[in-house]
């Protein structure tokens, strides 16, 4: 399919092969469409107001390198789990599955794919430009002994991605998203996973983003939840100089249970934008939606949180929470609720600060004779802390702390 | 132990101690009086070093070391402690997990090896045993939640386990029931000894059955005004402040 575009975009897609995926043609229209005239967004586009494009239009991503199986498993968090790995165009995908858990390419199961909603122009070239992406399964009343651990590893090039998850009725599955780069590669990847939340599924997804300064991660989630399900998204980004969260949950089915949960920890230029949408589009349901970070230096943190509860969206009960530490004068957060409640009856609640820290706590730990560097750490760790709490899995818990231990020398 | 010799101090432009006088020697318990807004909690936050206040003139010596040289957290470790009059609730931070932190720190200070995770936890049963302190309380978020009087307990543990040279008690027995005041009490003289001494800031006599001073002081607008031996604070509690208003 030719597709129409101009200058800077017209320049970013040079030497991406169309997709070969079975996208809904309609899908492909739209994303057409979306770019009919379109350049890069400029900060005047709401949704890039605080984010500049010009550092992505500009670079030059390196060559990409394929990896070997042994490379990649080095970039694992998760020693026992059904793990993925992809990297550049190869999908390397596990072996000896358990019954009730099917892991295939997206080729494979061309029935995983369906419309979804994009608000963007990488949205919109995702569409048209996918690779390649997974598709996986999990039955009915099927509960994992082990996590899912998708382990992306990128080494240069452009991606776009299209993952599937499809949980059954019951189903209950926890889900590891670990991006990674290696040192020194530029690189851009685009990754738009699906998940399809049968009734009463239980479903828990972990992303954890600890990609080098060169690469440009970009992530376009979309959930659709049914009846009594529970879904947790919880988005940890440690490291990575431009990493933009896009995630949306449609809540379709009553007494279903929504948890959006996010960290972040920033320092040097590093910009991290979390676009979060919770759709209420039935009664009985709830949210809550927690997201805190620390901002040092000159880094930029933007949260961007829209909750729709519509007419028919009757005692929803929507929380919502942003709460960020700015370590340095140069740092900044740009958050902003956005609340659209149509419905009558119901609870929601959104609150968001940014400031420093307790300059009372901190006197009162010196006095007690901790150095003003250990006091100060003390509260950071507490602050972020309760973010982490969600987190369950030691092997995955040790590694988050770890890092921000080498990254801003937290002790734990 | 500690020489305070005009001392001036402001904040926000706004002068509060106005020319303090004041010297503790080893094995000494002092009282404060005075009326609110007299500038008691000033003193014991300069002391501490607050940064918000600005020392315009005169000079603490602490040990034979100029005390305002030094920043808050060395101060602790030479050996000072103020029990807040209003302790702080710090969510997240564990009450022992600090603890152990400041003691390890007051150590390589003094560069003393840490002490060890056993001899910690004895230390802990010990002292707050002392403070009847439930140990979950100790165990449990600084302050957090704590009621008035579990705050001030939780400052006299606090107190007992780093082992201060000179201890400035801010109110410490208000908010306290006659029980807990006891109990604090006993902890605060458990703590005596001839090389450590105390400041204790109070409203109340009552507080003086139990901790005996050896002086008591009248702080009014900014200095001390009087001096006197322990019976003192009782004509104070009878006659109110005015008598030595009027006498200035
Ligand atoms: N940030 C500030 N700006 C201006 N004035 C202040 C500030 N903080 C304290 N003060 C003033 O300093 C004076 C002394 O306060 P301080 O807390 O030392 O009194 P106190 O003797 O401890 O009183 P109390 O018995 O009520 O505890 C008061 O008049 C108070 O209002
Ligand atoms: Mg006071």
């Amino acid at each position: 399919m030719e597709t129409i575009v101009s200058n800077k975009l017209q320049q970013f897609v040079v030497g991406l092969d169309p997709t070969q995926l079975p996208v809904p043609h309609t899908l492909q229209l739209m994303a057409q469409n979306h770019l009919l005239a379109k350049d890069f967004p400029t900060t005047k586009s709401e949704r890039f107001k605080y984010t500049r494009l010009a550092k992505l239009a500009n670079a030059q991503m390196s060559n990409s390198l394929l990896l070997e199986k042994g490379q990649l498993s080095q970039h694992k968090i998760l020693t026992d789990a059904y793990t993925v790995y992809i990297n550049n165009k190869q999908i390397i995908l596990p072996t000896d599955l358990p019954s009730g858990l099917q892991i295939k390419l997206n080729t494979e199961d061309p029935d995983a794919f369906h419309e979804a909603s994009f608000y963007d122009v990488f949205g919109a070239l995702n569409i048209l430009y996918a690779q390649n992406g997974i598709s996986i399964r999990v039955a009915n009343n099927c509960t994992l002994d082990k996590p899912i651990q998708i382990v992306q590893v990128n080494s240069g090039g452009k991606y776009f991605y299209r993952h599937h998850f499809n949980f059954g009725e019951n189903a209950e599955a926890a889900v590891y998203i670990v991006t990674k780069s290696t040192i020194d590669s530029n690189s851009f990847a685009h990754t738009h996973f699906q998940y399809d939340i049968a009734q009463s599924a239980r479903i828990k997804v972990y992303k954890i983003q600890d990609c080098c300064a060169g690469h440009f991660d970009f992530h376009e989630d979309r959930a659709i939840q049914n009846a009594t399900s529970h879904f947790e998204i919880n988005t940890l980004t440690l490291d990575g100089s431009f990493v933009r969260n896009d995630t949306m949950v449609a809540v379709k089915g009553e007494h279903a249970q929504t948890y959006l949960n996010g960290a972040y920890w920033l320092k040097e230029e590093q910009h991290v934008a979390n676009y979060t949408t919770i759709d209420h589009q039935v009664a009985h349901c709830e949210s809550f939606e927690t997201y805190k970070g620390v901002a040092a230096d000159r880094s930029t943190a933007v949260f961007n949180g829209k909750v729709f509860v519509r007419k028919d969206a009757q005692k929803t009960n929507a929380y919502q929470s942003n709460s960020n530490v700015l370590l340095s004068d140069n740092a900044s957060v740009n958050s902003k609720p956005e609340l659209e409640i149509y419905a009558d009856d119901v609870k929601c609640s959104h609150g968001s600060t940014t400031g420093q820290l307790d300059e009372n706590a901190l006197f009162y730990l010196r006095a007690r004779g901790l150095s003003a560097a250990t006091a100060k750490t003390l509260l950071l760790q507490a602050f972020m802390e309760d973010v982490l709490t969600y987190v369950k899995q030691d092997e995955a818990l040790a590694y988050v702390h770890q890092r921000i231990a080498d990254r801003f020398s937290w002790k734990y | 132990m500690i020489k305070i010799e005009n001392l001036h101090a402001s904040i926000n432009g706004k002068e509060i101690l106005k020319g303090l006088d004041l010297e503790v020697k080893a094995g000494e318990v002092h009282a404060i009086m005075g009326p609110n807004g007299a500038g008691k909690s000033t003193l014991a936050a300069v002391l501490a070093g607050r940064e918000d206040y600005e020392i315009t003139a005169g000079s603490v010596t602490f040990l034979g070391k100029d005390l305002l040289d030094l920043p808050t957290e060395d101060r602790a470790r030479e050996g000072l402690f103020l029990a807040f009059q209003y302790p702080v609730e710090i969510p997240g931070v564990s009450n022992v997990n600090f603890l152990r932190t400041a003691l390890n720190e007051k150590r390589a200070y003094h560069n003393q090896e840490p002490i060890s995770a056993k001899d910690f936890m004895a230390l802990v049963r010990e002292k707050s045993a002392l403070v009847e302190l439930d140990a979950k309380l100790a165990s449990r978020a600084v302050n957090e939640g704590f009621s008035g009087g579990e705050k001030k307990r939780n400052e006299i543990f606090q107190m007992a386990m780093l082992d201060p040279k000179l201890a400035v008690l801010d109110e410490t027995d208000s908010g306290l029931d006659i029980d807990a005041l006891r109990i604090v009490s006993q902890g605060v003289n458990a703590l005596k000894s001839p090389e450590n001494a105390s400041i204790v800031i109070t409203h109340y006599q009552r507080l003086l059955d139990y901790i005996i001073p050896d002086v008591v002081h009248v702080l009014y607008d900014g200095k001390i005004v009087k001096s006197g031996p322990k019976e003192l604070a009782l004509e104070l509690e009878e006659r109110g402040y005015d008598w030595i208003k009027e006498s200035l």
